[in-house]
């Protein structure tokens, strides 16, 4: 059964024009999310995904600026929107948690302040009304005590309350699409479990789309339907996430999934593999495909021309002239 | 709150005697007060030994001081040398100087405060337009100036050439009323008001403008830097209006360090008034300051450097109000 389609992202580029040169942080992205999916979006820091986050949200500060594509939400391209019409659709139906809740909270006003703030500005609701579904949802999101809470400022609270706030926030007018930028990379690993298990729990309760960022593979097992690897502002896979996981195709994904630790496997004792080499620097991309420098299986052709993203099974696409087949080399 | 004002309070008094004991120190530093004396045939060197004697200025430099501050919070009569009246106390003199100074530059600082904070909120907002140039190249006009030049070209462009305003002093004499000369004391309020706005125009202009170059720059790039905060982003990814997220949570943090500043702004305000009163010839409590230093009257110079310190510590504190109010981060610590 075909899902209905909330948001598609068609051949987004967003530039940077610095002194320094045109950075392409996002530079031809494509991705669908359905109603109620959880789409994870994985890469190394620099590869485009917080700007491709920001860019949905039409955040994209100065020099930075998106120069192409189409953001297709319900039915309607954002980037031919209205600054006032984005704001209406900022907050209500398409929310957004950051990576540091330590400073994405305003530190001089209380946090029932701050959610009632986003209630006050998309519901038609009075002040008493929008106190009280702060506190239910500070109540919704795990916060002890939400009377006492609403009204304590951020540096009251523990990092893992500060994000348990910021996604009542993110939450309080229902929004379709929730935008995870680095959510829980700032917390304890403990807490990060505890906040995974909120958003995952919410979007079943809420039935809301997930736009997961992060670098964290392990994050992405547990938490998505699918997966799309970006590298250098593309995507270099694409599949659903028991297809990546049991069978990556493109060096680096494979490379990424190497690098995770696991309890389960003989070589514990052997150093964790790491992929070699760097991000390139966004003013000095190899020519060719950009992953080639770091690559083992490179060969000239991969030095000459970027290879396009094409599918190398059903719904799993690849950008690789060498496509990696886990399959047949392990067996 | 209140312990917090009751024990910001207390801690004044310490930070005074300090401040008291080590301007004594320097001030008695300044030479001897009765030096001058010497040349004068009519004085005996007994009579200066007397002298000496009566102010303790044979006793040792701790001694002398119990003896200042007791005079100072009780003050006796002709305490002081060459810059008082016979009968009359050193803050007898200063209370009667002390008006037209907190006048004119409690005016300034207001008027300092009025435009740089929206000038410098308004420059960040359009960073490289035309108009934060222009602002720009005021903010260090106004800066780089020296008081004293500054003010001499406006009495030269407004005063001598214009005949806008006057050249100097605080209020004219008397008035003339139908026809009949009257004594400026003995004047309607209002009009004694608006002569002495009149008069005080340009030197509350000299010390604005120069309070307000630094103080817009500083807006200027704390506005910039809590433009960028991740904050800011959270208010416009919850979907509030440009103006809401502006005003509303970038301003009350970019305001705060500038709180600080003003409130640190407090002995420049008085450095500069010594300066512009000079310049402009208001009979001001700086002026007075430059005359007691000049004739090596320790007493009513040292007398105006506790009246000063009072101002600074009370600015300071102050300040330190308005910072606890504007950010909660230190309320109640």
């Amino acid at each position: 059964m075909e899902k209905e389609v909330l948001l598609e992202v068609k051949d987004l580029r967003t530039y940077f024009y610095t002194e320094d040169g045109v950075v392409r942080a996002v530079d031809g992205v494509s991705f669908t999310i359905h109603k109620g999916e959880v789409l994870g979006l994985v890469g190394e820091s620099g590869c485009g995904k917080s700007v491709t986050s920001l860019s949905i949200m039409r955040l994209v500060d100065a020099p930075g600026k998106i120069v192409g594509g189409q953001i297709i939400f319900k039915g309607e391209d954002l980037l031919k929107k209205s600054e006032e019409e984005m704001r209406k659709i900022r907050g209500s139906e398409i929310a957004m948690i950051f990576q540091e809740p330590m400073t994405a909270l305003n530190p001089v006003y209380t946090i029932g302040d701050q959610i009632m703030e986003a209630i006050l500005t998309h519901q038609d609701v009075n002040e008493e009304e929008a106190k009280k579904q702060t506190i239910k949802l500070l109540d919704l999101v795990g916060i002890p005590d939400p009377k006492k809470r609403f009204n304590e400022y951020p540096h009251e609270m523990s990092g893992g309350m500060r994000q348990r706030a910021m996604i009542a926030m993110a939450i309080s007018c229902n929004p379709d699409l929730l935008i995870s930028d680095e959510a829980t990379t700032a917390l304890d690993v403990t807490i990060q479990a505890q906040i995974l298990e909120l958003m995952k729990d919410l979007q079943r309760k809420i039935g809301m789309a997930i736009l997961f960022i992060t670098h964290d593979l392990a994050l992405v097992a547990e938490m998505t339907d699918s997966v799309a690897v970006t590298y250098t502002g593309k995507i270099v896979e694409y599949s659903d996430v028991r297809s990546i996981f049991k069978n990556p195709h493109h060096p680096y994904t494979y490379g990424l999934l190497e690098s995770i630790p696991s309890l389960l496997s003989e070589k514990t004792k052997e150093p964790l593999p790491a992929i070699e080499g760097m991000v390139p620097s966004p003013y000095r991309m190899p020519k060719g495909c950009h992953f080639n420098p770091r690559c083992p299986f490179a060969t000239d052709i991969c030095r000459k021309e970027m290879p396009e993203l094409k599918e190398v099974e059903p719904n799993h696409l690849v950008r690789c002239f060498h496509p990696v087949n886990v399959k047949e080399e392990v067996s | 709150m209140r312990n917090y004002l009751i024990r910001r309070s207390l801690e004044l008094i310490p930070v005074l005697f300090a401040i008291a004991f080590v301007s004594f120190w320097l001030v008695s530093k300044m030479g001897d007060p009765f030096a001058v004396l010497v040349l004068n045939p009519h004085v005996r060197p007994e009579d200066i030994q007397r002298l000496r004697h009566i102010w303790h200025w044979d006793d040792p430099l701790v001694v002398r001081f119990w003896y200042w501050l007791k005079d100072f919070v009780w003050p006796r009569q002709g305490w002081g040398l060459s810059t008082l009246a016979p009968g009359q106390t050193a803050l007898q003199l200063i209370s009667r100087r002390i008006p037209v100074t907190i006048a004119f530059s409690s005016t300034s600082l207001i008027a300092a405060i009025i435009l740089s904070i929206p000038l410098g909120v308004y420059s960040a907002l359009r960073q490289y337009s035309v108009a934060d140039y222009i602002l720009t190249f005021f903010a260090f006009f106004g800066m780089s100036m020296p008081t004293f030049w500054f003010g001499i070209m406006l009495i030269y462009l407004f005063a001598v050439k214009l005949h806008w305003f006057p050249a100097a002093g605080y209020h004219r004499a008397f008035f003339i009323i139908k026809g009949v000369p009257v004594m400026f004391d003995k004047a309607p309020r209002w009009m004694q008001f608006l002569d002495e706005a009149w008069h005080l125009t340009l030197p509350i202009t000299v010390l604005t403008v120069f309070q307000v170059g630094g103080w817009l720059r500083y807006m200027r790039s704390s506005m910039l830097e809590v433009k960028s905060m991740d904050y800011v982003r959270t208010a416009r990814a919850k979907g509030l209006p440009e103006r809401t997220v502006i005003y509303k949570h970038a301003f009350r943090n970019a305001v705060i360090p500038i709180i600080t500043l003003i409130g640190l702004s407090f002995p420049g305000l008085i450095g500069g008034a010594m300066i512009t009163e000079t310049v402009f010839a208001i009979d001001g409590i700086g002026r007075l300051t430059y005359n007691a230093v000049m004739s090596q009257d320790v007493f009513v110079a040292m007398a105006l450097i506790m009246i000063f310190s009072i101002l600074v510590v009370i600015g300071n504190f102050l300040a330190d109000i308005f910072y606890a109010v504007a950010d909660p981060r230190i309320r109640y610590s």
